[in-house]
């Protein structure tokens, strides 16, 4: 069994699991809708259809459900120390955390989904560039999880756990919520060069993350 | 100092948890046979599991463990809950590429026939504590560490676990059992040691 | 296989000296900042502001820097000094760069007309500072030693790493999207030899007195480490 199969093993694991008990995804879904809805609200309709400010809303949102379903998911493997049952093993780390970032990442991708089409529906957004949106769309929701899950396992059973970890992925992240935020704007408006460009550093970001992630797991968990 | 060939050992090991010594300078040599740790409540048992399984960090000292990651079994069951214990079970095995084939007889054993495919969450704690011994047959690792596994038994769960142990034994597994408790295993053990306040003697 | 050994701890010696020569040497720095250094052209007397947000521009990465070497350091060997170099100088980068934020908004004010804009090296310090108070309250956080150290060192490697990332992005960005023209209107003013003089001794008296306060706080931390080693034994 090579590195890939148990990293793919533990996101097996992990949606079957999440399949079976939805919390993650549940809260996610709720809390995405209710900030979409409530930002817009706060904003007035007229201002949160300008595509910056409706892209940087919704993003802002996705940010907050990838931290409220990496938390939901270490909080399953904390109850009955399930975690340790994992750590013990060969390779288990780095595994634990790469089967992590998939997982999340595909759970986040259906809350993204889901909560896209409310985006657009509720504030009648037009997309100008729809291909290029969902470019964007696909990548930004694999560059988060890389820092998220990191900085989840590193505030792993540290008291204020849930404040702790927005508190410093957040700032890590900045540099991906920009590219997020700018490049689905520029796919909203038509700017084909600028959407292709904040993606092209979207994939960069989730290779480097997911590479720097995987090299210094083994040594942040003890 | 046994001069056996040594499944796992512990050399000089310290642990400190939240600054303070849990263990100090402990040397331990663990061959195939059974190994009997006890000790008051806090003495560090936990702790000199962890240590062997390599979940707790060694301030000071050494860990070697051969024939690959030890058993560890937990006074928690460690099982995911939203999986069922054969999902729990099978995907343990295969992390370890063992083949998951027998984890439905090794719990239809422990008398989970009925209860495999239900998820772990809605299992008795003694249920969940018997999928988590199922262990001991679905991973047969040269080194087994047992925290309190008498813990949430029944009678029939005891005596399984009796048979489990000893089958352990003959396939010349080393196992280390933490426990307070005195029970019937206690004339098959090889080795006895207390630990008291993070130093250990062998009785 | 796992192996650890207790490091020994090293002791500075050179702590006495060096908080006096980083007196001397600010009692100077301030003097030729107030006094010796000519008035600035263009700007006036607020320029010389200069003198303490450069030398504090230049501390904030350096004590971050630190923060990042002393990080793998820890990481690699696992000795406890690393640690304690780590925290001593995690605090007073934030310090210095929460008063270079200050410092650089005081003057940003007179001279743009606004005490912040969305500058791509603003940005970045600002980011920079939540990062490391981040930092601080992970290890505020955590009560085990050695897992306070190895989380705390992992923050501290990405850091370091992000913190360019996070200035090109927000240059990105602002290629894209034209900023308002006052960024462009003050600009640096041209230094003359005396001001570039006093600049430099200005730098040279912060930076002593950062590895004043970085000897000081790791002799802190060090007894800590012994005061718990102590009360193992």
């Amino acid at each position: 069994m090579n590195a890939l199969d148990r990293a793919l093993l533990v996101a097996a694991r992990e949606l079957a699991a999440e399949r079976r008990r939805p919390d993650g995804f549940v809260a996610a879904l709720t809390f995405t809708a209710l900030l979409v809805l409530m930002e817009s609200l706060a904003f007035g309709p007229g201002q949160a259809r300008q595509p910056g400010v409706a892209s940087a809303l919704y993003w802002i949102a996705i940010l907050f459900a990838a931290t409220l379903v990496a938390t939901r998911s270490f909080d399953r493997e904390l109850e009955d120390d399930a975690i340790d049952a994992v750590l013990v093993l060969d390779g288990g780390r780095e595994a634990l955390y790469a089967g992590k970032v998939i997982a999340i990442a595909i759970v986040l991708a259906i809350v993204a989904l889901a909560a896209a089409v409310l985006s657009l529906v509720l504030l009648d957004l037009g997309v100008a560039l729809a291909g290029h949106l969902v470019l964007v769309g696909v990548l930004g929701i694999l560059a988060l999880p890389p820092v998220i899950v990191l900085v989840t396992l590193l505030a792993l059973r540290v008291r204020a756990r849930v404040a702790l970890v927005p508190i410093l992925s957040f700032p890590i992240l900045m540099p991906q919520l920009v590219a997020c935020t700018q490049g689905a704007a520029a796919a909203l408006t038509g700017d084909a060069s600028a959407a292709l460009g904040w993606a092209g550093i979207l994939a960069a970001f989730a290779l480097v993350y997911g590479v720097l992630g995987l090299t210094i797991v083994p040594a942040a968990i003890e | 100092m046994r001069r056996v060939p040594e499944n796992a050992s512990l050399n000089d090991v310290t642990v400190v948890l939240d600054d303070r010594a849990i263990l100090r300078g402990i040397s331990l040599g663990l061959g195939p046979g059974l190994t009997l740790l006890r000790g008051p409540n806090g003495a560090g048992k936990t702790t000199l599991l962890r240590a062997l399984a390599g979940l707790a960090p060694l301030a000071r000292g050494r860990r070697s463990v051969s024939g690959g990651p030890p058993l560890y079994i937990g006074h928690r069951p460690m099982l995911l809950s939203g999986l069922t214990a054969r999902e729990n079970l099978a995907f343990l095995a295969a992390f370890r590429g063992l083949g998951a084939g027998d984890v439905a007889g090794a719990l239809r054993a422990w008398g989970l026939a009925g209860e495999m495919d239900r998820p772990i969450e809605r299992l008795s704690a003694g249920q969940r504590r018997r999928a988590s011994l199922a262990r001991i047959e679905t991973e047969q690792m040269p080194l087994v560490l047992l925290d309190e596994p008498f813990a949430d038994l029944d009678s029939d769960a005891l005596v399984r676990l009796r048979a489990a142990i000893n089958t352990a034994l003959v396939r010349g597994q080393a196992v280390l059992m933490a426990t307070h408790m005195h029970h019937e295993l206690d004339q098959d053990a090889t080795h006895r040691y207390v630990l008291d306040d993070g130093a250990l003697r062998e009785v | 296989m796992i192996e650890t050994t207790a490091a020994p701890f090293p002791t500075i010696r050179v702590r006495p000296w060096l908080g006096r020569l980083a007196v001397a040497t600010s009692l100077i720095a301030t003097f030729m900042a107030l006094v010796w250094a000519p008035t600035d052209a263009v700007q006036g007397d607020v320029y010389r502001i200069i003198y303490v947000h450069v030398p504090l521009a230049w501390l904030a990465y350096l004590a971050f820097f630190v923060v990042f070497l002393a990080s793998l350091g820890w990481l690699l060997t696992r000795r406890p000094w690393f640690d304690a170099l780590a925290i001593a100088s995690a605090e007073v980068g934030v310090l210095f760069t929460g008063m270079f934020i200050v410092a650089g908004s005081i003057w940003a004010k007179p001279t743009w007309g606004v005490w912040w804009t969305w500058d791509p090296r603003l940005v970045t310090t600002a980011v920079m500072f939540m990062m490391y108070v981040g930092y601080l309250l992970l290890r505020s956080l955590s009560t085990d030693f050695s897992r306070r150290a190895t989380r705390a060192a992992v923050i501290g490697v990405i850091a370091v790493i992000d913190i360019p990332i996070v200035h090109l992005s927000v240059l990105w960005m602002n290629s894209l999207h034209q900023l308002p023209t006052v960024l462009r209107a003050g600009g640096s003013p041209s230094l003359d030899a005396a001001m570039g003089t006093t600049l430099g001794i200005s730098v040279i008296a912060f930076t002593l007195v950062y590895f004043a306060f970085l000897a000081e706080r790791i002799s802190i931390e060090l007894d800590r480490q012994r005061r718990t080693l102590e009360a193992r034994a």
